[in-house]
Parts: C-alpha cells; sequence; structure tokens
C-alpha cells in the first residue's frame, strides 16, 4: 500500500509492519512511545477518524495501546499498536489531533488506569469518581468490599 | 394523689379514646384515597422498562387501577417503579429521585435485577438488589416480567397500604409505618 511506505520512510527504525496483516486492515508496531504524536500526526494526512482505542493487559510487564484509524474515501484501516511499560503507563495524548479520541482515552484511562499526558479532562468517564481500583487489569479482583461497594453514606 | 396521677399505667380518658379513633378514622381515609391514585415514576433504566409500556397501553390497563403515567417527574409520583439494572454510579440518582417524592412514597421492585442482582450478581459495577439502599414494597420476579404481573403488583401495593403495612426508613432504621 502506498501510504503505509510513505508513513513508513517517514519513520524509519521506529515502524515496523506486524506479519499476518491483510491489504485493507494493516497494523505498524511502534516502538518508541514518545513518537506517538508525531506519527499520529502523519497518519492524519490518510485517515479520517480514530475509531477505536483498546488496551490489552499482558500481565507481568505490558499494556499493549491498539489505536485503530479508519479512512472514509478508501475504507482503509491502520492500526497503530503501541507496548507501555505496566508500573509506569504514561503515554502522549492525541486527543489535539483526533477529536473522538478525547472519550477513548478516558475510558482507557478509567478502566485500565494508563495516563495520557495532555489530554485537557482526563478524569473517569464510565465508573464513579470515588470508585476504588482499575478494574479491566489482570490483577484486579472482584471480592466482597468491591460488590458491596455503594459510595453512599447509608446508616441501617 | 400526685403519685396516681403520674402512674404511666393510667387509663387513657374518654377525650383521648375520641381522638385516638378519629385520628384513626382520618388516617384510614387518606390511605383509601392514596391506594387509589398512585402516580408512578417510570424509573426505567433496562430491558424491564420495555414491559412497562405495555403496562400502560390498552391492553392490560393501568389506569383502572388509577395508575396514572402522568409527567414522570418525582415531585408528582408517589410511585417509583425501578426497572432495570442499577449501575454503581446510577444509585445515586436513583436515591436522588427517591428523596425528592413527597412522603408518603411507595417503591416497587421489578426483574430480578431488582431484587437479588440477577444476571450481573458478581459484577463490579452494579447493585445487587436494590434493596440495599432503599425500602422496598412489592417484587415483581421474572427477567423480564410480564405486563400482567404490574398490575398484580399495584393491586398488592394497593392492600398493603390500606392494612398500613408500608416499609420505611424512619431516622435510618427500617421500621413499619406507624402512622
Amino acid at each position: 500500500m502506498e501510504f503505509l511506505d510513505e508513513i513508513k520512510a517517514k519513520f524509519p527504525n521506529v515502524l515496523e509492519s506486524v506479519d499476518g496483516s491483510n491489504e485493507n486492515e494493516s497494523v505498524l508496531l511502534l516502538k518508541d512511545k514518545t513518537k506517538i504524536k508525531r506519527v499520529c500526526k502523519e497518519v492524519k494526512n490518510h485517515f479520517d477518524i480514530l475509531f477505536m482505542l483498546m488496551a490489552v493487559d499482558k500481565p507481568p510487564k505490558i499494556f499493549e495501546l491498539n489505536y485503530v484509524f479508519s479512512s472514509y474515501k478508501t475504507q482503509n484501516i491502520l492500526t497503530i499498536r503501541v507496548n507501555i511499560e505496566r508500573d509506569k503507563a504514561v503515554i502522549d495524548s492525541i486527543s489535539s489531533l483526533f477529536e473522538s479520541a478525547d472519550w477513548e482515552e478516558r475510558e482507557t484511562y478509567d478502566l485500565f488506569g494508563v495516563e495520557f499526558i495532555g489530554h485537557k479532562n482526563l478524569k473517569r468517564i464510565l465508573l464513579p469518581e470515588d470508585w476504588p481500583g482499575r478494574p479491566l487489569r489482570k490483577d484486579f479482583e472482584v471480592t466482597d468490599e468491591v460488590r458491596n461497594w455503594t459510595g453512599l453514606d447509608l446508616k441501617f | 394523689m400526685e403519685e396516681i396521677k403520674n402512674n404511666e399505667f393510667s387509663y387513657p380518658g374518654l377525650g383521648e379514646i375520641i381522638f385516638m379513633k378519629t385520628e384513626k378514622f382520618i388516617e384510614d381515609v387518606l390511605n383509601w384515597g392514596r391506594s387509589r391514585s398512585l402516580w408512578p415514576l417510570t424509573f426505567g433504566t433496562k430491558c424491564c422498562a420495555m414491559e412497562m409500556i405495555p403496562f400502560g397501553a390498552t391492553k392490560v390497563d393501568a389506569d383502572r387501577t388509577g395508575t396514572l403515567f402522568v409527567g414522570d417527574s418525582p415531585r408528582q409520583a408517589d410511585l417509583i417503579l425501578c426497572s432495570g439494572t442499577i449501575s454503581k454510579k446510577m444509585a445515586r440518582r436513583l436515591l436522588n429521585a427517591y428523596e425528592q417524592m413527597p412522603s408518603p412514597k411507595y417503591v416497587i421492585a421489578v426483574g430480578a435485577c431488582n431484587i437479588s442482582g440477577g444476571l450481573f450478581h458478581d459484577s463490579y459495577n452494579s447493585i445487587a438488589g436494590i434493596d440495599r439502599i432503599m425500602p422496598v414494597d412489592v417484587y415483581i420476579p421474572g427477567c423480564p416480567p410480564r405486563p400482567e404481573m404490574f398490575l398484580d403488583a399495584v393491586l398488592i401495593l394497593r392492600k398493603l397500604i390500606k392494612e398500613n403495612k408500608i416499609k420505611r426508613y424512619e431516622n435510618g432504621v427500617l421500621g413499619r409505618d406507624k402512622s
């Protein structure tokens, strides 16, 4: 594909094609997480929207972030895959480039605890603000304390 | 003589008896009135709310029991029809709506999720039964229940109101209604 070569040519040694990806649904592995914003700026020349941001928990060390972009014209799909450390889950926000990244990043922050630097309104989106824990992490256990939590000050 | 006057086991006088009888009579008349015009607040969060629609429609006519779907505002409602899973974030909104309703107020818990958590009883983000956060008078089992069961629940609630058996939290303690 043309756009793949163009994007890869701008970032040599950093972007790498993943085996087994289709023509229309290609996957690129980004080795350096600090360059995510620059790569996405380049991606924006070929793709219109970020329609999905998935995080996959791979204990003990890695969170795998998948940024899935799509184009209205050519109907191509591009996934950019970044591995970040589990202990220090911090990455630059791309919400200034793609508007839809705003809520996707808030959801990832809510359920996994990945922090996005530069996000304007980074707070929980699905769970209550004072809810304890990050539920989609693999080491999260549903204990009785979590089940009975209501967050309400009830005296009976 | 003073000792006899202060005795707490003394019998009530005739005036007191008449006052107590009158108070009870007025309360009975009020309860009779309340039981015949239950305006519900339809707090539908999920699929059980779909069964609430035929409950108000022609075949199972809710209007003939005085259950009028007017306004859907907690300020005018005296019955809350809570149907659907209540998530932990929604629990505060539910309690907020419940506290806005004028007393006396009644609660009907609709469906398995509201009774015990149902399918989501083990979830990290749902309340396992709304009787953990508010008093419930009538439970409707089923997943989802049939619209006829809503009618049955309202008839049971009418009976409970007339017999003064409504649950209520007073000063944070669950007690039977005394008034």
